[in-house]
């Protein structure tokens, strides 16, 4: 065993209050150490030449580099180590600056400090053994779980560098959310403008399959090749058939919901959920249709001219193979019909969410484009907005903000002014957040230019009385309890995650938190990537945001699955847990507190099912190693073994 | 209990009268409450400048021309100089008063009301203060003709004021300064811009 000690100064950083001479001296007596020197600048090239030469030279196998922390040059040793010819796992960092030399006034105690972290790192050093990692294939291919905006612009974005993308959409268009907005702060873009183009894009790329009417059924595999079955839902409209003319939402008797309208209107059994739908194929929910319901009509395939009914159709299960996922499942709003009792909780139908809001401004909306409150269709001329409706709310459950709410509320006053000149709009704030570029300017002119009076504080109840609403509330800047006769009430919903979130996490075996938003990497530095490799994040999935932020994420997710992709295998870690398969006696205990699914049972000749490690979705993480009763699956380069030593040196 | 509605219906007439002869947005004001902050009277007023901007916002107008606020105001300027949004605060309370004052809604307060009369038809006549007949003129229009009488033989030993009015080089231009301000003494339209500093 020939080791090599090597002790940074780092300039002063470290010599100022660790003596390397003393820590090389005393490096030189310890075990197997035949080599030990103290460098001004390790890191630099000279000082990296000097370590190849020391190896070459002196035939050292394993080295012992006490400098900075492991986060700040690990890398950049391991390859030096490489390229004097040894295994680069045989390299032990010892942090004697963060840990030490920065943390310690005293010369005589830091560098004994120092001379005790590279007698642990020696200990350690000589248990370690070689380590390499294995190369798995990737597949060419990209999945995206949800086709709003988020998802299309990741999936332009990859389809355009030549990836091959499928588009998985649970409702039967694209658009999403957006699809929904009359209009987009703080520009006031027109929402279906800017977006309708973006789907058609979708629909007529070369490189994106679109499957709508589907979710994510079952997920396999890992980074580089997930393989994924899709399930489509039976419409009973075939899509290829369908030609998108809407002669069966006519002719069909039964009435149903409209989700696209946010239930301001109402739609068909069968129907196309609104005219620039991508794709722009019927689709029959089952639930409200007379046929399915009372077992007879038969209206809509008696009228289709294309014959595109299929009323035995079955769910499809369609399967691919994808080296990346990205996530873009989107919000939905929060229902506050089950926790705002003194709102009304749905009772008074001019109470609306700030989304039904949105479909009575759009042109393209159930009234046209002319507010009309539900209630009677009356133009209104008093409209209260509230802030924060399920956001900022520990009441509810719900502490965050929801980061869009005073920006769209403050464009919805715009509007109404807009819609209705002589009306006048009230909007209830807690604050007013508005922190974006433009945004600030954009909430102020809403009062200045617009007429919007803002009332700092929250209303405590909504009552009727002569057809007007009681809105009593507070300004609290005043000092006083206000009330306003309103004529429509809008309430700025939160956002919440899309529903069925979590299980959608659980298959893909992604973090999510205790509201089902899914957990990025790091929330600074890997905004965009999850725990699991290959699955990447885009949108308000994520948490909270605008469509800006929303694009910019997408886009961010789109290059990394591009970089991710532009290679034809990828080297998996060296450092995953390994089984020793003679002392395991398959409690598998290691499989159920696997986060990474990483733990299979192996079915050993003589009948023993012992557990067995698959490298690639092994993430290194350790938890198998402290649940495994005999302690036989343990974590490569950080065995026991290794582990105790460095324990006792440090005791010593 | 304000009922907003009404109040903000109601008051809109003579809260855009003020911003149009102001020249001022009350809607701009953020509540910031700088101009309380630096203000040196508030501790006499019934409700500082910031919460008097804010009631103009929402249309509890008459409170405010019926305030001490509006009246004990010292026009100094302070709170225009640093509003961070640039309105010109003093001005929309100085236009306040001479709207009260139109609206005979200021009895309260008659002697500042006569006080201020006083003053600027005195500046008008002399082209400057001319302390001796100004002081003389408040005393008969407020019937106190022995007020600060006390004070005159110790002013008059500190040459503090003098029996004969000013001397002002131009005193014609002086006048139609005063003429194109509406010709009297009432307070002029602020530019749109506000004081800056």
């Amino acid at each position: 065993m020939r080791i090599g000690v090597f002790v940074c100064q780092c300039g002063t950083n470290i010599a100022a209050t660790v003596a390397t001479d003393r820590v090389v001296e005393a490096a030189r007596a310890m075990l197997g150490v035949i080599h030990a020197e103290s460098i001004q600048y390790t890191c630099s090239d000279p000082g990296q030449r000097a370590i190849i030469d020391a190896i070459q030279q002196k035939d050292l196998t394993r080295v012992v580099m006490a400098g900075c922390s492991p986060r700040m040059h690990e890398t950049t040793f391991r390859r030096a180590v490489q390229r004097g010819g040894m295994n680069p796992f045989m390299l032990e960092m010892v942090n004697i600056r963060e840990h030490c030399s920065w943390i310690h006034p005293d010369i005589d105690q830091g560098t004994l400090k120092a001379i005790d972290l590279v007698r642990k790192g020696v200990a350690r050093v000589r248990r370690q053994a070689p380590l390499s990692g294995s190369t798995v294939p990737v597949t060419r291919a990209a999945l995206v779980i949800g086709g709003g905006v988020a998802g299309i612009q990741a999936a332009l974005d990859m389809a355009d560098a030549g990836i091959p993308v499928t588009l998985v959409e649970k409702g039967p268009t694209i658009g999403g959310n957006m699809a929904r907005l009359d209009k987009t702060f703080p520009t006031l873009d027109c929402s279906s403008c800017i977006l309708t183009p973006r789907m058609v894009e979708v629909k007529n790329h070369d490189n994106i399959k679109l499957i709508v009417n589907a979710e994510v059924d079952q997920v396999r595999g890992h980074i580089g090749s997930f393989e994924v079955d899709i399930r489509r839902k039976a419409t009973c409209v075939i899509e290829q058939k369908c030609t998108g003319c809407m002669i069966c939402q006519e002719k069909c008797p039964s009435r149903a919901p409209d989700e696209f309208n946010a239930g301001m209107g109402e739609s068909k059994a069968i129907s196309i959920a609104f005219p620039q739908a991508v794709p722009l194929v019927a689709g029959l929910r089952k639930e409200h249709c007379r046929q399915f319901v009372k077992g007879r009509c038969g209206v809509c395939q008696k009228v289709c001219p294309a014959d595109a009914i299929d009323y035995e159709q079955e769910d499809e299960i369609v399967s691919g193979a994808f080296g990346a996922v990205v996530v873009a499942t989107g919000y939905d709003l929060y229902d506050w019909t089950g926790s705002y009792p003194t709102y009304g909780m749905g009772r008074y139908p001019d109470v609306i969410t700030s989304m039904q809001y949105e479909r009575l401004l759009s042109a393209s909306g159930p009234t046209g484009g002319h507010v009309r409150r539900p209630s009677d269709g009356a133009e209104p001329q008093q409209v209260v907005f509230i802030s924060c409706i399920g956001s900022r709310d520990e009441s509810v459950g719900r502490p965050q903000c929801c980061s869009v709410g005073c920006m769209y509320t403050a464009k919805q006053a715009i509007l109404t002014k807009e819609h209705i000149p002589d009306s006048q709009s009230y909007i209830f704030y807690i604050d007013i957040r508005a922190a974006g570029k433009g945004y600030d300017e954009f909430s102020r002119r809403a009062q200045t230019e617009f007429g919007a009076l803002y009332i700092r504080g929250r209303v405590g109840k909504i009552y009727p009385r002569g057809g007007k609403l009681i809105v009593m509330g507070t300004d609290t800047l005043a000092g006083e309890q206000v009330e306003i006769e309103a004529d429509l009430v809008v309430l700025a919903t939160g956002l919440t995650a899309a529903r069925g979130a979590g299980e959608l996490a659980r298959k893909l075996n992604i973090s999510y938190d205790g509201y089902e938003f899914f957990t990025e990497g790091h929330p600074k530095l890997k905004p965009v990537e999850t725990n699991t490799g290959g699955v990447f994040l885009a949108g308000a999935c994520q948490g909270p945001k605008d469509i800006p932020a929303t694009v910019a994420q997408a886009s961010a997710a789109a290059a990394k699955v591009i970089g991710l992709l532009s290679r034809g295998e990828l080297e998996t870690s060296p450092v995953v847990a390994a089984v020793d398969r003679n002392r395991c006696v398959g409690c598998f205990k290691c499989r159920d507190v696997c986060p990474y699914g990483a733990v299979e049972q192996e079915q050993l000749p003589g009948g023993r099912a012992v557990a067995h490690v698959i490298d690639s979705l092994c993430q290194g993480c350790g938890l198998c190693n402290v649940a495994c009763p005999p302690s036989t699956i343990s974590l490569k380069g950080y065995t026991d073994n290794q582990l105790i030593a460095e324990v006792v040196e440090v005791l010593r | 209990m304000i009922n907003l509605s009404r109040t903000v219906t109601e008051g809109a007439p003579l809260v855009a009268e003020i911003e149009r002869r102001s020249g001022q947005r009350v809607s701009a004001c953020l509540q910031c409450g700088r101009c309380t902050s630096t203000c040196v009277a508030a501790h006499a007023f019934d409700f500082p400048p910031h919460r008097l901007m804010h009631m103009l916002q929402i249309g509890l107008v008459q409170e405010v021309l019926a305030s001490r606020t509006a009246q004990l105001c010292l026009d100094c300027m302070t709170c225009s100089m640093r509003c961070p949004m640039k309105i010109d605060v003093a001005g929309v309370i100085e236009t306040a008063k001479a709207v009260a004052d139109e609206a005979g809604l200021r009895d309260t307060e008659r002697d500042l009301r006569l006080f201020r009369r006083e003053f600027l038809r005195n500046v008008r006549r002399h082209g400057r203060l001319h302390e001796t007949s100004m002081l003389l003129r408040y005393n008969f229009a407020t019937r106190k003709l022995t007020n600060d009488i006390s004070l005159v033989p110790l002013i008059l030993r500190k040459r503090k004021v003098h029996l004969f009015p000013p001397k002002v080089k131009n005193l014609r231009q002086m006048r139609r300064i005063f003429r194109e301000i509406n010709g009297d003494a009432r307070p002029a339209p602020e530019p749109e811009t506000g004081a800056g500093e």
